[in-house]
């Protein structure tokens, strides 16, 4: 809502300036949120009056201009069609000026002949929007050539630029404001002044629809030669539409409003468009409540008729769109045609237009939800709309309709008729809110006098009275919001200021059940992936169904019905897409090593229209070269990714994992490399799988290098990290331990893992630890064949070992391992 | 004979007595010094061998040429320690003064992670509530229309909702199309922590949230965490009590924090937290310019109120018996201005040379 600073001083009769309106604003809450100075670059611009002019000696389409600008004539070259006669007033922008568009004025040579200044139009000084040639200054503002234009016309305003909540359709008029600002600044607010003519005259319409209203029956000026001044409205929706004012003004000359009511809805950021419109203008911005003109003459019958529109009728709205109706839109008619979308456009027949003389004033409330739901629909979000589904002060229409046919009487020449026509539905009046003294100090934790309440919500236009310990309050209509005890704290509270609450030494009722354990888990599952070298990424949940089959993922996926693009139109089944964007992304950069995880919820569809299953999931990815500083660079390979995961593991659950091939990830994880994958185990219990990506999925994605990736289920990882036994400190050996290496030759197919359960078995008890510390392959060992090279840890828990009982348990493993899988000992 | 070999004897230990102090100091180094020790008490040292002539001597003279052959001995030991301290001394100067390393080599660096600065943000967050005695609970991104608007009491059809412009989720024909959308705010963690527990209870949930918005400062998806306390004699003072110190132990004792009225439908009064902008720190420093604040010294950091009633009838709690307060903030918000990120994109975008700057 864009308020003007100069409109409000006026409507309060506060001397404040702009920016402490703007604190009593927010001190209330309505956000004020930018101070916008009008009137302004207008220092050298004065009043001048034109002497004379003449064509341009050389120029066909210039002309010189004498003008008195106060104290000389001066010659100024116009290239303007509209240049006044002799004794006309124009806006003259002398040496030294600077212009809000920019432009500085100096003496120039146009043509030969020179130029003090130059004569100004709308555009040029920011006074309005018309650009058609000079502002000629109306001879009833009576200026006086010399006239600073600021001080002559008042120019000088700040446009307050307020954020309006939804609950307060109040506040978007000047009215409205104008008393909030009185509440909060604690003033009383002077009220709106009464204008006595039309007498709204209210009717039970849906009694008697098919009466005809004279809306000029018991006017003494009652026009003669005026022979339909008659009316029927038909309100056919009493619920979608439960008030309709409707009154006339005739002898209407349609034209251009004076100087100060274009230059007002300038400073609002409107366009001045004809003295008819221009006053349903003001209204709208004074009174916030939007009321509708026709051209009379246009509507068939001189009927009004207000119904539901037919599925599939058609109306032609202002904006010169064509719009296809359904049977929840409401619409204003004549005796024939639809002629407005109600309370959101006018319809482009009955549009005011320059030959009109009647006009016929709507001014109604419409049902808040159905506005909402066809301009919803329809896409068309207007200054009406947007009032009415906010809901406007329905106790307002009689008001409001008076002052819009007085308004465009006056700025018409026209004349209203004497009487006005209410149909009024009548509503149940709205129940008095009791607010209770106690209530009120235990919500807002500090006591506010009773009378003090009821000062403030009287400021705020309640009628308040006391009751027992408390006040009976009635809410004016023009608050939809106040409908119980707690608004009316809220009013009293925002109004005292919050400031003026305490602030408690925080009394937090202690915890009653915790944290739970899978918020604990994931925040240590983040740290130790962190710590194990991978950092942590957050991609979008939404993510395009091309990317979900490009990383060969689950494509049965949820699905946005109004997705912003295509890009984001479905929720990630896995972690993979995002993963793999990223490492794009990252290759693009040029950054050779890529090491994250990502923590987030996949999304997994279950019965159509009941929620999904949201898993949260871990999944890693690595790729490239780990940059080294002596020696190569070494490209990672699925053992760091292992071991990454081994670290992660190790550090939130306190056990190992195990990896396992399993041709089910054929099915469950097609994205892996399928002779390079493995299920991940953690307690013989699968909690996910890794492996080399697919490199179907890596060509697709023109990703360099053999990404690795791995997923797993959160979930699983948590309940076995929450049942694994803590470990238990056991007394550390007091005897040496005796090592022995042993490297054995076996065929390129036999796994490591194997030999060295089978190693670690057959050495007992003695055996502390057994490990794997290299693989070589090569000369002298054969093609097809590896060299496992092992290290014993030999120790005895009760004694010092000696050699020959190491010597005998070592005999044994080597013996095994030539038995067993017939290797070889390499020496 | 007894008498030559007395005085052959004797000339021995002269001699050697005479000369191995000599050999000693020429020695340079360790080595040098253990040779010569060598040659004198070695196996096949001068005085080893000399003193194999011990039985030749006659009874009488052995006690006193014994005890003059130990004293030499012991003189020698002592000088050959003393020489080698000398050396070794010599040797650790040596070493001390000798070159130094190039400490502008880079170290070697155990490859770690980071977290990204949205989490870090996060716990941290949730460690200052933990501190005031909030538990954290999680819940549903997809969530029901329920839960995420009607239950928090906004009204059907109503402007509100233009608020928080939501994506819904395609429906079959014949499924309310409005029923699933993606949350568009945390605040669907109030309804269903309530409905799942009964007061007293004070609670956090973070979490990603959704909006149809994408611009610099808007992304379509964002973090949000909501906090809320229900009990009997909950009020606005303990409200600006809680949050007031939740803005201090996070960003300092010293800042300033304000409330002013606001409006959120869930929320009556409702009301935003303004903390003093702490990158001009206007109450220190009195600044009046500042690209973050635009001089007006505050930085708006949280919206919150006092739950309104229609929440606690539609999640069964009694509105006359409870009170509560509820509160929610912009993670990222508060990310960007800590972290100095302009484009809230960079938060979504994980590329590895952003994430490794933070």
């Amino acid at each position: 809502m864009l308020a003007s600073h100069q409109w409000l001083k006026e409507l309060t009769g506060l001397e404040l300036t702009a920016q402490q309106m703007a604190d009593a604003f927010t001190s209330g809450g309505l956000e004020v949120e930018g101070l916008h100075e009008k009137g302004t670059h207008l220092d050298h611009v004065v009043v001048a009056e034109v002497r004379g002019q003449r064509p341009h000696p050389a120029r066909e389409n210039l002309k010189v201009v004498s003008v008195f600008d106060g104290t000389a004539v001066q010659e100024i070259v116009c290239g303007a069609s509209n240049v006044p006669e002799t004794g006309g007033k124009v806006l003259l922008a002398q040496l030294g000026a600077k212009l809000p568009n920019g432009i500085e004025i100096a003496e120039r040579k146009l043509g030969g002949v020179s130029s003090c200044g130059m004569l100004c139009g709308e555009t040029e000084l920011d006074l309005g929007s018309d650009d058609s040639g000079l502002l000629i200054l109306e001879p009833e503002l009576n200026l006086v050539p010399g006239q600073l234009a600021v001080d002559a016309l008042g120019l000088r305003d700040t446009v307050l630029e307020i954020s309006v909540a939804p609950n307060r359709p109040d506040c978007l008029g000047h009215i409205g404001l104008a008393r909030e600002l009185c509440a909060v600044t604690g003033a009383s607010f002077p009220g709106v002044p009464s204008v006595a003519t039309p007498q709204v005259v209210p009717v039970q319409a849906w009694t008697q629809p098919e009466s005809l209203f004279d809306l000029f029956v018991s006017s003494s000026n009652a026009p003669v030669g005026f022979a339909q001044s008659q009316v029927s409205v038909d309100v056919k929706d009493p619920e979608r539409c439960p008030r309709y004012g409707a009154a006339l003004v005739e002898g209407v000359t349609v034209g251009r409003s004076p100087f100060h009511t274009r230059y007002r809805l300038h400073v609002l950021g409107l366009r001045a468009i004809s003295n008819v419109v221009d006053a349903t203008n003001l209204i709208l911005h004074g009174f916030g409540h939007p009321i509708h003109a026709f051209d009379f003459e246009r509507l068939a019958e001189s009927r009004v008729v207000v119904r539901r529109a037919v599925q599939g009728e058609k109306l032609r709205t202002l904006d010169g769109e064509e719009r296809a109706l359904t049977d929840d839109d409401l619409l204003i008619c004549d005796g024939a045609n639809p002629v407005a979308l109600a309370g959101v456009m006018g319809g482009a027949d009955s549009e005011i237009r320059n030959g009109t003389t009647r006009v016929l004033i709507e001014c109604a409330v419409f049902e808040p939800r159905g506005i909402r739901r066809t301009s919803r629909r329809m896409g068309m979000h207007t200054d009406s709309s947007h009032r009415f589904e906010r809901g406007v002060d329905r106790d307002a229409v009689p008001t409001v309709l008076r002052h819009a046919a007085s308004t465009i009487a006056s700025l018409s020449g026209g004349r209203c008729g004497a009487t006005a026509l209410d149909l009024d539905a009548a509503s149940e009046p709205r129940p008095p809110i009791r607010l209770r003294r106690e209530r009120m100090r235990a919500l807002l934790g500090t006591e506010v006098p009773l009378n003090e309440a009821s000062s403030i919500l009287a400021r705020l236009g309640c009628g308040v009275s006391s009751v027992d310990d408390g006040l009976s309050v009635k809410v004016p209509a023009a608050r939809p919001d106040l409908t119980r005890e707690v608004d009316l704290i809220e009013e009293v509270a925002r109004i005292v200021g919050y400031d003026s609450i305490p602030t408690r030494v925080p009394h937090v009722a202690s915890s009653t059940e915790g944290t739970p354990w899978l918020i604990r888990f994931v925040r240590k599952l983040r740290e130790s992936a962190a710590a194990a070298g991978l950092n942590e990424a957050v991609n979008y949940a939404f993510v395009a169904p091309h990317e979900l089959e490009a990383a060969q993922v689950s494509a049965e996926a949820l699905r946005l019905a109004n997705p912003m693009s295509e890009e984001r139109s479905v929720l990630r089944t896995s972690l993979l897409p995002g993963l793999l964007a990223d490492l794009q992304r990252a290759q693009r950069h040029q950054v050779d090593y890529f090491a994250q995880f990502e923590i987030a919820r996949v999304f997994v569809p279950t019965v159509p229209g009941e929620l999904p299953l949201e898993r949260v999931t871990l999944g890693l990815m690595l790729a490239g070269a780990q940059p080294r500083w002596v020696g190569d660079a070494r490209v990672v390979d699925v053992y760091d990714l292992k071991g990454a995961l081994e670290s992660i593991v190790g550090a939130t659950c306190a056990t190992g994992v195990e990896t396992r091939t399993d041709p089910s990830l054929l099915v469950s994880a097609p994205y892996l490399h399928p002779g390079r994958s493995a299920l991940v185990l953690v307690n013989e219990a699968i909690v996910g799988h890794l492996g080399e990506l697919h490199p179907d999925v890596v060509s697709r994605h023109q990703i360099a290098g053999r990404p690795l990736y791995a997923s797993i289920d959160v979930h699983a990882l948590c309940d076995l990290a929450e049942r694994v036994a803590l470990p238990q400190a056991t007394r550390l050996p007091r005897f040496p331990a005796s090592v022995r290496d042993l490297a054995v030759v076996v065929p390129e197919t036999q796994s490591a893992g194997e030999v060295s359960a089978a190693l670690r078995d057959v050495g007992g008890a003695l055996v502390e630890a057994l490990t794997l510390f290299d693989i070589y392959r090569g000369d002298p060992v054969a093609s097809g064949f590896k060299s496992l090279a092992f290290r014993v840890i030999y120790r005895d828990p009760e004694a010092t070992l000696t050699d020959k009982v190491v010597e005998k348990a070592h005999a044994q493993i080597v013996q095994a391992a030539a038995e067993r899988f017939g290797a070889k000992l390499r020496q | 004979m007894s008498a030559d070999a007395v005085a052959a004897f004797e000339a021995g230990l002269d001699r050697i007595g005479a000369t191995f102090a000599g050999t000693f100091e020429s020695a340079e180094d360790e080595h040098q010094l253990r040779v010569a020790n060598a040659r004198v008490l070695g196996p096949q040292g001068e005085l080893t061998l000399l003193l194999k002539q011990m039985g030749e001597l006659p009874g009488d003279r052995r006690r006193d040429l014994g005890q003059r052959s130990n004293q030499l001995k012991n003189t020698i030991q002592t000088a050959f320690q003393g020489k080698l301290d000398a050396l070794e001394a010599l040797a650790r100067q040596a070493e001390l003064s000798g070159p130094g390393l190039d400490f502008s080599l880079p170290g070697r660096r155990v490859p770690s992670g980071r977290l990204h600065p949205l989490t870090r943000v996060k716990h941290d967050l949730m460690d200052v509530f933990a501190s005031l005695g909030f538990d954290q609970a999680d819940g549903p991104e997809v969530e029901l229309h329920e839960n995420n608007f009607d239950r928090l009491g906004f009204p059907p059809d109503h402007p509100a909702t233009d608020m928080q412009d939501s994506f819904f989720l395609e429906q079959p024909a014949g499924v309310d199309p409005r029923k699933v959308l993606l949350r568009t705010h945390t605040s669907n963690m109030q309804v269903r922590e309530m409905m799942r527990r009964k007061p007293p209870l004070a609670v956090v949930s973070p979490g990603a949230v959704y909006r149809r918005d994408d611009d610099v400062t808007h992304s379509p998806m964002f973090m949000q965490i909501e906090g809320f306390m229900v009990d009997e004699g909950v009020s606005f003072a303990d409200l600006k009590g809680v949050l007031t110190s939740f803005v201090q132990r996070m960003f300092g004792a010293d800042v300033p924090v304000r409330f002013r009225p606001s409006y959120f439908p869930f929320v009556e009064p409702g009301g935003e937290v303004d903390m003093g902008c702490v990158f001009c720190r206007r109450w220190q420093t009195g600044a009046s310019e500042c690209r973050v604040c635009k001089g007006s010294g505050w930085m708006e950091i949280l919206g919150c109120g006092m739950i309104h009633p229609v929440v606690f009838e539609r999640v069964g709690y009694d509105p006359e018996r409870y009170t509560g307060f509820a509160f929610g903030l912009g993670v990222d918000r508060i990310a960007m201005l800590r972290y100095g990120i302009a484009d809230v994109g960079l938060l979504y975008e994980n590329d590895p040379r952003f994430l490794t700057q933070l």
